[in-house]
């Protein structure tokens, strides 16, 4: 051991080159890159190595880049430029994407880890980074780049570089802002008052009721609820960046503040603002010893609107009553929105409903480094690094006193304004902090043997933890059932024998713990032969007593090929090969022990409530409210990368591509389990395995036309292909989710041996039955009549029943492809982004399909008689579904591909100013995000974030906005 | 500078033995560091094991869809709701076309067996606790008798609703039995029902101190109906005997007081399932498991509104009763007006209270279910969760009735079977002059007659018509062989792999 030691401790400094390096950003337009962008360091995990010399795989996004996308959170500038990374962008202001690096291996926390200047966050912390602050970020794609994070680089590594100062250089000053305006791109078609009232008349007669509407001509076109749900929002940014140093110290500052409001009620109701300060800092406190301190504090806020179900405020806007009228007109009610006189539960007057939606949340983050470098040899450098990230968030709802509607079950508010009987008014106030840190102490070495053998090592420790808690109140009786008197100390609610939950309040705290120890060999002869090795040992306090520790290895080889004597190509400049094979995990459990609870009612997911009461006395009880899986351990990842960079055709085109495997076992999932256990909660278990295979590929082209037409495109493709090849032994472990609603609680998608993970589950459809007779010649389908869906005997038992379910749609993409252009000339300069998902499904479940209750316009097409349509998403309209045509279907199933043109901007640069003016370079721009968008789903957007059970589940999502914006960038 | 890097030399190999050193305590984990109690720690006491005795009657809360299941499936009741597509799994059982995908039938399955798991938890430590120590206190036996009695009523409920399904007795099931049991046969169920309630009865005392506990007669009142769904009429007949004999019942004079709030485990109480408003519960997701009613909510009548002086409140008319049910009564029944309400007649009658309310929207029949209309004042917190009607789930008047009807099955004293039944009309009509002098075939058909006079909206009258053959005349839609239990939960047939009933 000793000696290892000692030998690894043998080294070489890796030079604290790689901010000089970045400096420069990127190739020109025109030619791709001259031998200098060879020179490039990468920011990997514990150091930073020179790009030819890596045979790992990683995609790159660069500062610049960045910067012209203006991102609201950092993994929109991922989508489409880094290959092998997946996207689900969510509409919802400052909303967290769905993120999949290399396909979906695991069913838990499908999150990479994200590493900001070396320091372990989350993808939740990628809402707190200004754009602006971004040198460039890496994702780290196979387990030779991620082994040295072992159990927490099992769903791949964003490595987020910030910029920092350079020495003995000027202050460099620079102010960018934009101010935008976004609406909506797409509606959903639904019925207008007339065609509503004809379709209810003729649901109720088929189901031999009464017509509901006697006069159709009276209703007219009545109210569309989304004209009056969405809104003009705006979206502003301003930053201030200043970078330079001395010859001891060098600094970044920046402060940044950004404000989006949100198209679903407009900014009052649905917005997101971040404030940003960040203050890098390194200073040599001693020839040898360096000190780096960076900072950055961000403040946090946002209202938001119920989404994503049929009864939120995008939901009831789909759903409700279009003969509403949009003002109340009944004088003796109180209300400023109409009501319906049919709906009177569950769907409201989506006006009333964003009316008496009022919440806030305040958020402080603050998180950085401490960190110390001290160059023993100038190849030996020790650092020791506390990297932390401290939050803490206050929330607050109120939930007033609402009149939806005279005949309204759900009232608590009466038609004269009086309070109903026994309801009351609250609000909800919750503080919660938390504070992570990570202590890493690591040694590089870097050295020669005979002047060709180049060796770079590190060797290190770390131990982490997380720790946080929440405490919150709520209160009934706010003073004037309003907004502005919300408050526990202002509500005046005090609890009763009948009405113990007038004041409530609650506290719960967590923590998790990590130690972990790596080390790595990276080794090149004269940059021609390149390989890499890396070991990593993690123990987690969460594994199960039986599984403490977990080792993750892994180990790639590279071949310059261009660098050989033998290798004379006029056509190719520069040809790495390169493959990678190792193991690497996924920690995402918590501690296993059979709990017991003394108390009362549960609200847990099971419900598994305690205590009874014996003539009104209630008496506590206990009971077992947790099972113990001593076993549990981490989901290993083998992984295995072939690949191959190559730049061509006098440095003009470059090519990198990648094929991959990869194999999960031990997936930590929590198994469907006999319902005769009980309603005690079923931990997970390591019972599944998965298996993903892709390719993903960078393509670059740079030419200059016209001699002053300087023309950049940059293509990526990705592409997954994943199974579950294990689930239990005898395969009938399934995960069911993508849960919905439409009068009976259905479930979407499944996690099932076989399929894909979270593929969409339910019946196929052959068309609808024309007459009796095929019914008759059908497979018995109880309750089928004429006009009704013929679902199909998937298992040819003769009866049409659950076995009957099969694979009716995939929710992710068969790939998706990022085309990015530039185009400069003379001043001006262009970019556009498009952005293309293809194969991807998406499952309609925005309709309530309650009688009453709005239809989506493919209703008016519905089968009326033999011969009519024979249309499954078309089937005879009644109140009574006795054929249950409303069951999961392929009925509810449409493409979602789509072809987004995501961003577009064309700007002009003014420079050579007088040297009065103290500017150096201003450049003006305007800006389209999400100009058009091309697809044949016929809900908002194709885009439905959801991770691996609820992507692609339209439940009426938060569409993304289309923006607007004109923007400023000055250097002084 | 030697001292310097000596110095940090020092700083970074303290740093790594510390690390080294600290390493398996920093992973450690006890569950005592989040302040969590486990089973180790429990069964420690006399009021451990009593505490944890009282979670084993919380699962009955759970059941309370049995009893409007009992009713709906029936000729007693009609879904309602506000329309087809409301409470679809309800509007299902009404119309006899459910099947296996019914969250109420699934709830109705899981809510059982967390019953059973938590008095097999209880029996798998009876004699040492989890750490090995035992526990002696005077009563323990006693106490074990309630164990046995609730663990005997949830594998009824599933014998009744399901028929054959998984039987185990010896412990709670762990993870690694998931999967691994069959169905077993209704009459090994059965064997086991009774082996416990005879256990419970042999223990268990005549009264309790705290009401709602169940006591000797609960345990052979069940039985004894357990016996009758057998047909083992003669010890049905000598079990049912035991309680009428005890004299500890009597039936209340007034048929109308017996629902109401204050008579809750009254005189003719054999066995209730306690519901209470004192401890209110705002969980949507499981509606059933907190101490409130859900079922009266549900029956309620929908925007109704008064005077204050007017009773009831208002609800969502569902488990509306059938004006069937309505047309059997004889005049001067007493029952009728109790069991039924009849909105609209109750409006004219009482012009005071102002009534206004909204017509049942779907299938309506202008009836409401009386016994278990939400009233005001009885809830509290989230008033839609927390009724504190309790279900009167065995009154004296069910036991004299089970009673005559097992005396005439085991072919015993007619006239003492008429007496039984007798009793009941007579403090039904407020006189003797509408007793049944029927004998033979015709004195069993008028006791089955009478349960569902006397019982009606109590939960019992559809396992009534099927365990009595009549099952396939009275109720539409019907299918014999298939709908006399409901279907296995697909879920558990997906997880577990057991077969499905017959027909579904």
């Amino acid at each position: 051991m000793k000696v290892i030691v000692t030998m690894l401790f043998v080294i070489l400094l890796c030079g604290l080159g790689h901010e000089k390096a970045f400096a420069q950003s990127g190739p020109k337009p025109g030619k791709l890159a001259d031998t200098t962008k060879l020179t490039e360091l990468v920011v990997v995990g514990y150091g930073s190595r020179k790009v030819t010399k890596i045979s790992g795989a990683i995609s790159t996004v660069k500062g610049a880049d960045i910067e012209k996308l203006q991102p609201i959170r950092l993994e929109d500038a991922l989508q489409g430029r880094a290959s092998g990374v997946s996207i689900i962008n969510s509409g919802s202001p400052g909303a967290k994407p769905t993120v999949f690096v290399r396909g979906i291996p695991s069913f838990t926390g499908t999150d990479p880890l994200v590493i900001i200047d070396g320091v372990p966050q989350t993808l939740t912390d990628l809402n707190a980074i200004n754009g602006s602050d971004i040198e460039s970020m890496s994702v780290l794609k196979d387990a030779a780049s991620t082994a040295i994070y072992g159990v927490k680089g099992g769903n791949g590594v964003i490595v987020v570089t910030t910029k920092s100062g350079k020495k003995s250089q000027k202050v460099d000053i620079t102010y960018n802002a934009y101010y935008g305006i976004q609406e909506v791109v797409n509606m959903v078609g639904v019925l207008n008052a007339t065609e509503y009232g004809a379709i209810v008349n003729e649901g109720s007669r088929l189901a031999g009721g009464d017509i509901i509407f006697s006069d159709l001509s009276k209703l007219g076109k009545g109210t569309n609820w989304q004209n009056e749900v969405f809104k003009k929002a705006p979206i502003q940014s301003h930053n201030f960046t200043a970078r330079g140093g001395s010859d001891k110290m060098t600094y970044f500052l920046s402060a940044g503040a950004l404000q989006q409001g949100g198209i679903v009620g407009g900014m009052d109701k649905s917005n997101f603002t971040r404030g940003n300060m960040t203050a890098n800092l390194s200073f040599d406190l001693t020839r040898k010893l360096k000190f780096i301190m960076n900072t950055t504090g961000v403040v946090l806020n946002s209202r938001g609107v119920q989404e994503n179900s049929f009864n939120s405020v995008l939901g009831s806007a789909i759903n409700f009553d279009p003969t509403v009228s949009v003002a109340n007109t009944n004088p003796n009610t109180v209300g400023k929105y109409g009501y319906s006189n049919l709906l009177l539960s569950e769907i409201y007057n989506p006006l009333t409903k964003l009316d008496n939606t009022y919440n806030e949340n305040k958020g402080t983050k603050i998180y950085g480094k401490f960190e110390f470098q001290y160059d023993v040899w100038d190849n030996l450098k020790l650092s020791t690094r506390f990297g932390y990230t401290k939050y803490d968030n206050y929330a607050k709802s109120f939930t007033p006193l609402v009149f939806y509607g005279p005949m309204n079950v759900d009232n608590t508010m009466n038609a004269d304004g009086s309070t109903v009987t026994g309801k009351h008014n609250q609000v909800f106030q919750d503080k919660s902090g938390n504070f992570n840190y990570t202590w890493e102490s690591f040694a590089n070495y870097n050295f020669k043997l005979k002047e060709v053998h180049d060796f770079e090592t590190v060797l290190g420790f770390a131990m982490a933890k997380n720790y946080g808690n929440a405490m919150g109140v709520s209160r009934q009786d706010v003073p004037f059932n309003s907004w502005e008197f919300a408050d526990f100390t202002a509500a005046t609610g005090t609890n009763t024998a009948t009405n113990p939950s007038a004041i409530t309040g609650y506290y719960y705290q967590y923590f998790r713990r990590n130690l972990s120890s790596f080390a790595r060999v990276n080794y090149d002869y004269k940059e021609k032969y390149l390989a890499s090795f890396t070991l990593r040992r993690d123990g987690s306090y969460a594994f199960g007593i039986d599984n403490k520790f977990a080792n993750f290895y892994s180990g790639s080889l590279g071949w310059v090929v261009s660098q050989e004597e033998f290798f004379k190509s006029k056509f190719i400049n520069n040809l790495k090969v390169r493959g990678s094979y190792g193991a690497i995990g996924n920690e995402n459990v918590n501690p296993q022990y059979v709990e017991i609870v003394t108390g009362g009612p549960s609200y847990g997911p099971t419900g598994n409530s305690n205590g009874y009461n014996y003539g009104n006395v209630f008496y506590p009880g206990s009971t077992v409210a947790s099972a113990a899986n001593n076993g549990l351990r981490w989901e290993r990842q083998i992984q295995s990368n072939f690949g191959f960079d190559m730049i061509f055709h006098k440095y003009k085109f470059s090519l990198s591509a990648d094929v991959f495997a990869k194999k999960v076992d031990g997936l930590l999932f929590t198994p469907s389990a006999s319902l005769y256990l009980g309603t005690v909660p079923i931990p997970t278990d390591n019972i599944g395995s998965t298996t993903t295979t892709g390719f993903d590929l960078t393509f670059a082209y740079y030419e200059t036309i016209l001699k002053k037409v300087k023309i950049g495109n940059t293509i990526t493709l990705t592409t997954t292909k994943n199974e579950v090849t294990e689930t239990n032994t005898d395969g009938t472990a399934k995960i069911y989710g993508g849960y919905y609603f439409n009068g009976q609680s259905q479930s979407v998608t499944v996690f099932e041996k076989g399929f894909s993970p979270g593929y969409f589950y339910g019946y196929k459809t052959d068309g609808l039955f024309q007459n009796e007779q095929e019914i008759a010649a059908w497979a018995s389908q109880p309750g089928a009549k004429p006009g009704d869906i013929k679902f199909v005997d998937v298992n040819k038992d003769g009866v049409i029943n659950d076995k009957d379910k099969t694979d009716i749609g995939n929710p992710f993409p068969l790939f998706t492809l990022g085309w990015n252009l530039t185009v400069e000339y003379k001043k001006f300069d262009f970019v556009a982004f498009t952005y293309v998902s293809y194969g991807n499904d998406i499952y309609r479940a925005y309709e309530r399909n309650a009688n009453y209750t709005n239809k989506d316009r493919i209703i008016l097409e519905r089968w009326t008689g033999e011969g009519s349509t024979n249309s499954a998403q078309n089937p005879r309209y009644s109140f009574k579904d006795e054929n249950n045509n409303s069951r999961v279907s392929d009925r509810y199933v449409e493409d979602g591909s789509f072809i987004k043109l995501k961003n577009i901007q064309i700007g002009y640069t003014l420079d050579n100013f007088t040297p009065k003016i103290k500017l150096s370079k201003v450049r003006l721009y305007v800006q389209v995000k999400n100009a058009f968008v091309l697809t044949r789903y016929s809900g908002f957007d194709p885009e439905i974030a959801g991770g691996v059970l609820d992507s692609g589940i339209d439940r009426g999502a938060y569409p993304q906005a289309r923006t607007y914006a004109i923007g400023l960038d000055v250097k002084f | 500078m030697k001292i310097n890097k000596l110095f940090i030399k020092a700083i970074f190999s303290t740093a790594l033995v510390l690390t080294i050193a600290s390493c398996k305590k920093w992973v450690d984990y006890n569950p005592h560091e989040d302040f969590k109690q486990t089973e180790l720690d429990y069964l420690k006491s006399e009021g451990d094991y009593r505490t944890m005795v009282v979670s084993i009657y919380t699962p009955l809360q759970w059941l309370n869809q049995a009893t409007v299941v009992g009713e709906i499936a029936s000729d007693n009741a009609v879904s309602g709701g506000e329309s087809a597509s409301d409470v679809l799994s309800l509007q299902q059982i009404d119309d006899m076309n459910h099947n296996a995908n019914n969250s109420t039938l699934t709830e109705l399955w899981q809510a059982a067996y967390e019953g059973i798991n938590r008095a097999n938890y209880l029996h798998q430590y009876k004699q040492v606790n989890p750490e090995g120590q035992t526990v002696s206190f005077a009563g323990k036996e006693a106490l074990y008798g309630e164990v046995y009695f609730l663990r005997a009523y949830y594998y009824f409920h599933l014998v009744k609703f399901f028929g054959d399904v998984p039987l185990f007795v010896d412990s709670r099931l762990g993870l690694t039995q998931s999967k691994t049991l069959k169905r077993s046969e209704r009459a090994k169920v059965y064997a086991q029902i009774e082996s416990d309630l005879l256990a419970a009865i042999g223990v268990l005392p005549s009264v309790q101190l705290e009401k709602g506990r169940v006591t000797k007669y609960a345990a052979q009142a069940l039985l004894g109906k357990v016996y009758l769904y057998q047909q083992k009429y003669t010890e049905a007949a000598s079990m049912l005997e035991n309680v009428v004999n005890s004299g500890v019942f009597t039936l209340n004079s007034d048929y109308g007081k017996i629902f109401l709030s204050q008579n809750e485990n009254g005189s003719e109480s054999v066995f209730e399932i306690q519901y209470s408003n004192a401890s209110p519960y705002y969980n949507w997701n499981a509606v059933t498991r907190g101490q409130g009613n859900y079922a009266a909510q549900q029956c309620g009548v929908r925007g109704l509104n008064g005077s204050d002086s007017m009773p009831y409140a208002a609800g969502w008319s569902t488990n509306l009763p059938t004006t069937d049910l309505a047309s059997i009564f004889e005049n001067g029944d007493q029952r009728k007006q109790v069991t039924i309400l009849d909105i609209e007649a109750y409006k004219k009658a009482h012009p005071t209270y102002n009534i206004s309310y909204q017509v049942a929207p779907y299938k309506n029949t202008g009836l409401y279910n009386q016994k278990y209309l939400p009233r005001k004042g009885e809830t509290s917190g989230q008033i839609e969760l927390n009724y504190g009607n309790n279900y009167r789930i065995i009154r004296y008047a069910d036991v004299l009735l089970m009673a005559a009807e097992a005396i005439v099955g085991s072919g015993g004293s007619e006239m003492k079977a008429q007496d039984y039944l007798n009793q009941v009309r007579q403090r039904a009509f407020g006189n003797n002059s509408h007793n049944i002098t029927a004998t033979g075939n015709a004195l069993y058909l008028a006791i089955i007659n009478e349960r569902r006079l006397e019982l009606a909206m109590e939960g019992d009258r559809f396992f009534d018509l099927v365990r009595t053959g009549l099952a396939e005349t009275k109720i539409a839609g019907f299918v014999k062989g298939k709908n006399e239990v409901f279907p296995i939960p697909m879920m558990e047939i997906n997880v577990s792999g057991l077969t499905q009933n017959s027909g579904y």
